[in-house]
């Protein structure tokens, strides 16, 4: 049972578009998981339905629209013909490696789509029992991550100079404040100090999407920190 | 912008032409992507062109040339078109979807005009925003009930929650933006986005 989503606010600029890419994709999953928000996305998008059918209508400044749907037909006929003489490229599939990994069984398309263009992922373990993988989304300014933590492993207690999203995929962790299983969409504010617990009898996978990186808490954290090494691109 | 639903008729009568009419056009989406019928395109296209334009022209700023608006209004039709066989009325009205269809277009101009390369290998504004996610469909009656009940609900919002949400949906602002344009607190725009949101979700056939 899902019991952590991303609040109205957020739902709602990712209906209208305007949350950025990364954090996006992370909604994007989770939606995949969750019902609730998933007929919360379709009110959103009724909204914006209906904002489109009240807009005041306007007449092209330049042309009449019988010309620029002659226009329009012509170019879809063009893309038709070159579409029958040459059938698009079968979709590449993501490697069989990752595939076969239980951990991966059951993620969303979206996070399939994402495996797909890194089809070789790089662990690099950033403290025991932690590792993550970066991925390539095709924008910079938010890191984009997968993060496993091995069973029962506790990740060092670490505070974040952004905001930070973690979607769980596989398995479940736990924090002071709640346990988080497959679908938990949870945002943490630079300031909100953690230290994440895989459950004891199975790894966890999440899927990370960091504004900044993420900054450890107290001296021993600062000199075995693992994630100083993340920089911002 | 002004906030269009509150100078709206009196309407009872207006409401229910207005759901029987986006009907029409969900029929009208439904025999283009069975039939590729070009007559009920062209229909469409009569009734969403000049509606894309004015959505668009309502967002001020660079964007709201007249070739901008009319380029908009190209690629979205093109995936109406190319789309409609995956369309189902079911699940949501033709604006509704056609919406899903410009906002992604939008999504896609603006990643194209920053300084990101968008690489082929990307992910593309479909496999994010990815309308097919929804498995559950309501009956046809519920979905247009529920299409007229927010219609009413905006209508409804007082004043300063529909100015954010226009804002959101149509100058296509994040809330920080919102904040920063309205000089009001970002907890303040929150907060009016949520109570609209709550209030729009009172209405609907549970």
């Amino acid at each position: 049972m899902i019991q952590y989503h991303p609040d109205n606010n957020m739902l709602l600029e990712y209906a209208s578009g305007s949350l950025n890419w990364a954090q996006s994709l992370a909604v994007s999953a989770h939606i995949h998981f969750c019902p609730q928000c998933a007929a919360q996305m379709k009110m959103l998008n009724n909204v914006g339905g209906n904002l489109l059918s009240a807009s005041a209508p306007v007449a092209s400044a330049q042309r009449e629209d019988t010309a620029l749907f002659g226009d329009l037909m012509q170019r879809i006929e063009a893309r038709e013909n070159e579409e029958r003489e040459e059938p698009a490229a079968p979709a590449k599939t993501v490697k069989e490696r990752v595939s076969r990994d239980p951990a991966f069984s059951a993620i969303p398309p979206v996070v399939k789509k994402l495996l797909a263009q890194n089809p070789v992922l790089k662990w690099r373990r950033l403290s025991k029992g932690l590792k993550e993988a970066r991925l390539k989304t095709g924008q910079n300014q938010l890191e984009v991550a997968f993060h496993r933590i091995a069973p029962g492993s506790k990740v060092a207690e670490h505070d974040h100079r952004g905001k930070e999203i973690t979607l769980v995929l596989y398995g479940s962790f736990s924090d002071g404040e709640g346990v988080y299983s497959k679908g938990d969409f949870l945002v943490r504010e630079p300031g909100q100090v953690h230290r994440p617990t895989a459950t004891q009898d199975q790894e966890c996978l999440c899927l990370s999407v960091v504004e900044a990186p993420v900054a450890l808490t107290g001296l021993l954290g600062r000199m075995m920190n693992p994630f100083l090494s993340l920089k911002p691109q | 912008m002004a906030v269009k639903y509150i100078n709206r008729g009196s309407a009872a009568t207006v409401q229910a032409s207005e759901k029987t009419r986006d009907d029409e056009w969900s029929n009208l989406l439904v025999r283009v992507g069975k039939d590729r019928d070009r007559a009920s395109f062209e229909q469409l296209f009569g009734h969403f062109a000049p509606l894309i334009r004015g959505f668009q022209f309502s967002r001020g700023g660079q964007s709201s040339a007249p070739e901008a608006a009319d380029e908009l209004v190209q690629e979205v039709m093109f995936r109406v078109w190319t789309k409609a066989p995956t369309f189902n009325p079911d699940k949501a009205s033709a604006s509704t979807w056609v919406f899903t269809i410009m906002r992604n277009c939008r999504i896609d101009a603006l990643r194209r005009s920053s300084r990101q390369p968008v690489t082929d290998e990307s992910l593309s504004v479909e496999d994010i925003w990815d309308d097919s996610q929804d498995e559950q469909p309501l009956v046809f009656l519920q979905q247009s009930r529920n299409q007229s009940a927010i219609a009413q609900g905006l209508q409804s919002l007082p004043p300063e929650q529909s100015h954010v949400i226009e804002k959101a949906y149509v100058e296509g602002k994040s809330h920080s933006e919102i904040s920063e344009e309205l000089g009001l607190p970002l907890g303040t725009v929150k907060s009016r986005v949520r109570l609209a949101l709550k209030k729009l979700q009172s209405t609907l056939v549970r």
